[in-house]
């Protein structure tokens, strides 16, 4: 299978107009992370820790509205040296609406090694299981890279440390990243029966972006099932450090389903185009359960979204990879 | 299934919904070919509890419309969001723009071999241009009617793949009629059909018998 890299673009031919909302959006985010490097360059970082940035930044679909969702990620214990850091960042980054959500996920230092020991079991909570997760599908550093290189590999290995077959999927990792979507999925409305405040950003989210981060990790998971369990580590960091839509946009084309990849990423294309449209985005901030029938906003999400998951569906179902997804999907 | 490929169930829209659900609760086309079975429809819609499909298509008519172009746009609006497509037949419309008002919920259809217009890429152009939002439904069997080759299926999925909502699965006879999909056919097909893997497929005609 080709490489990920520039997949997105190779795909343009199959779409619409080309993508241009999402092309938009990495050039913003390419801008924007290097603004993002300059501002905390001033920074004093051990050389253990590093300035992480997850969700749209690592995904290079970055929007006006986007939060700076930031980790002070460190590879070993947490220090007391690192509090300082974390009170310097807070001033520094989330300014203004850009602020980390309010589960207390980013804004705040991690220690890899723990996230990488504490897969599973009681202590695994979500907090750690969402920062593990989002770690490998996406992130990105602005200061400490090598630090993050060490953090992200150490938590990869420590997936596939028990997998030890050649041409089978690593069931470790597989099998969290489904404990993840699904938690996400159930969160939702965890969330929906607390707060009805957010649901149709929330729901939107969950109809586009959220799918587009688990199949994009899912795919690559699968087609390990073509590697030798030696060569399995360099196929996975290879496809996870490229970005989520690259990798949707070169499984499309391996498996010959171009014209499918071109319309479920159109779709994708419109979501990020609705994201970064203020009416758009305002309306969808409104909307409840009760209301969604009534909103053009949330009609076109739902139609995006549907799109979307018809593509994501075919490429798993309607080519050679129903085999693996028969396989190793379910049970 | 299309509900238009039922003739003997016509008028009866219980019916009509469960037989095709018998072939499958993914995707139905409820079809009102004739402008008298619109208003009937409607009342069906919007008296039915919840469908059981995942994809519901509404085929608006294509012959013996009485009604007013601007009545019939509004008659279909009223379904607007309760269906995801509304297929039209661009050799039906006096003036496309006006059917910019259903949006994207609107789909048009490439023609048979018989009508004068809206068959190929060419004919079928000024139709989206006139209406950005609009999708498309491509009937495979109709397109095959216009070139034997297939050459022009495949145009018409270059020129409006980006658009394309769902197809139109069978086989015609001479006179264009939709019958079973016959099995030279549907080898015939599939390299078409094989580009559209990710949209629900309607079926004109039931399956043959094997």
């Amino acid at each position: 299978m080709q490489s990920p890299a520039g997949a997105l673009e190779r795909l343009a031919a199959h779409s619409a107009e080309g993508f241009p909302n999402l092309l938009a959006a990495r050039a913003l985010t390419a801008a924007r992370l290097a603004e993002m490097r300059a501002r905390v360059a001033s920074v004093s970082l051990p050389a253990d820790a590093s300035i992480v940035l997850f969700g749209s930044w690592g995904r290079g679909e970055l929007t006006a509205h986007s939060d700076d969702d930031w980790l002070l990620l460190v590879d070993g214990p947490l220090r007391a040296e690192h509090d300082p850091i974390v009170a310097t960042l807070r001033d520094l980054l989330g300014a203004e609406d850009r602020k980390p959500g309010t589960q207390d996920v980013f804004g705040a230092a991690a220690s890899a090694h723990v996230l990488a020991r504490r897969i599973g079991l009681d202590e695994d909570t979500n907090r750690s299981l969402t920062r593990r997760m989002l770690l490998l599908l996406e992130s990105v550093p602005v200061a400490g890279d090598d630090a993050y290189e060490r953090c992200w590999v150490h938590v990869l290995d420590s997936y596939l440390e028990d997998a030890t077959k050649d041409f089978r999927p690593p069931r470790f990792l597989l099998n969290d990243l489904v404990r993840y979507w699904r938690t996400i999925c159930v969160d939702f409305v965890g969330k929906q029966r607390e707060d009805e405040e957010k649901w149709g950003l929330r729901n939107a989210k969950l109809r586009t972006g959220r799918k587009v981060l688990f199949a994009a990790g899912l795919l690559p998971i699968l087609l390990c099932d073509r590697h030798q369990q030696a060569a399995m580590r360099d196929f996975l960091v290879e496809q996870l450090r490229a970005p989520a839509t690259d990798r949707l946009a070169a499984a499309f084309a391996a498996y010959d389903l171009r014209d499918g990849g071109g319309r479920a990423l159109d779709a994708y294309d419109r979501w990020i185009g609705m994201l970064g449209d203020d009416a758009t985005r305002s309306e969808l901030a409104a909307v409840r359960r009760e209301t969604a029938d009534a909103s053009d906003a949330y009609a076109r999400v739902r139609r995006s979204g549907r799109e979307l998951e018809a593509g994501l569906l075919a490429l798993l179902f309607e080519t050679p990879l129903v085999v693996f997804v028969r396989e190793y999907g379910v049970f | 299934m299309s509900t238009g490929a039922l003739a003997e169930l016509r008028g009866d829209w219980e019916a009509l919904v469960a037989e095709a659900r018998r072939t499958s609760t993914f995707a139905v086309e409820l079809a009102a070919l004739s402008a008298d079975e619109l208003p009937d429809l409607l009342h069906f819609l919007a008296a039915a509890p919840a469908l059981p499909f995942h994809f519901i298509s509404l085929h608006a008519p294509s012959k013996g419309r009485r009604l007013r172009e601007k009545q019939l746009i509004a008659m279909l609006m009223e379904v607007g969001r309760s269906v995801d497509a509304i297929v039209v037949h661009p050799d039906a419309m006096d003036e496309p723009a006006r059917y910019a008002a259903l949006g994207s919920a609107l789909v048009l259809e490439n023609m048979d071999s018989r009508k004068r217009d809206g068959r190929t890429v060419a004919e079928l152009e000024p139709y989206f241009a006139a209406l950005p939002q609009a999708g498309f439904c491509f009937d495979v069997a109709h397109a095959a009617s216009v070139d034997e080759e297939l050459g022009e299926g495949e145009r018409l999925l270059d020129g409006f793949g980006a658009r394309l909502r769902h197809v139109h699965v069978s086989s015609l006879d001479e006179d264009c009629h939709h019958v079973p999909l016959s099995a030279d056919d549907e080898e015939r097909f599939a390299p078409l059909l094989r580009r559209c893997r990710d949209v629900p497929w309607i079926l004109e005609a039931p399956l043959r018998e094997t």
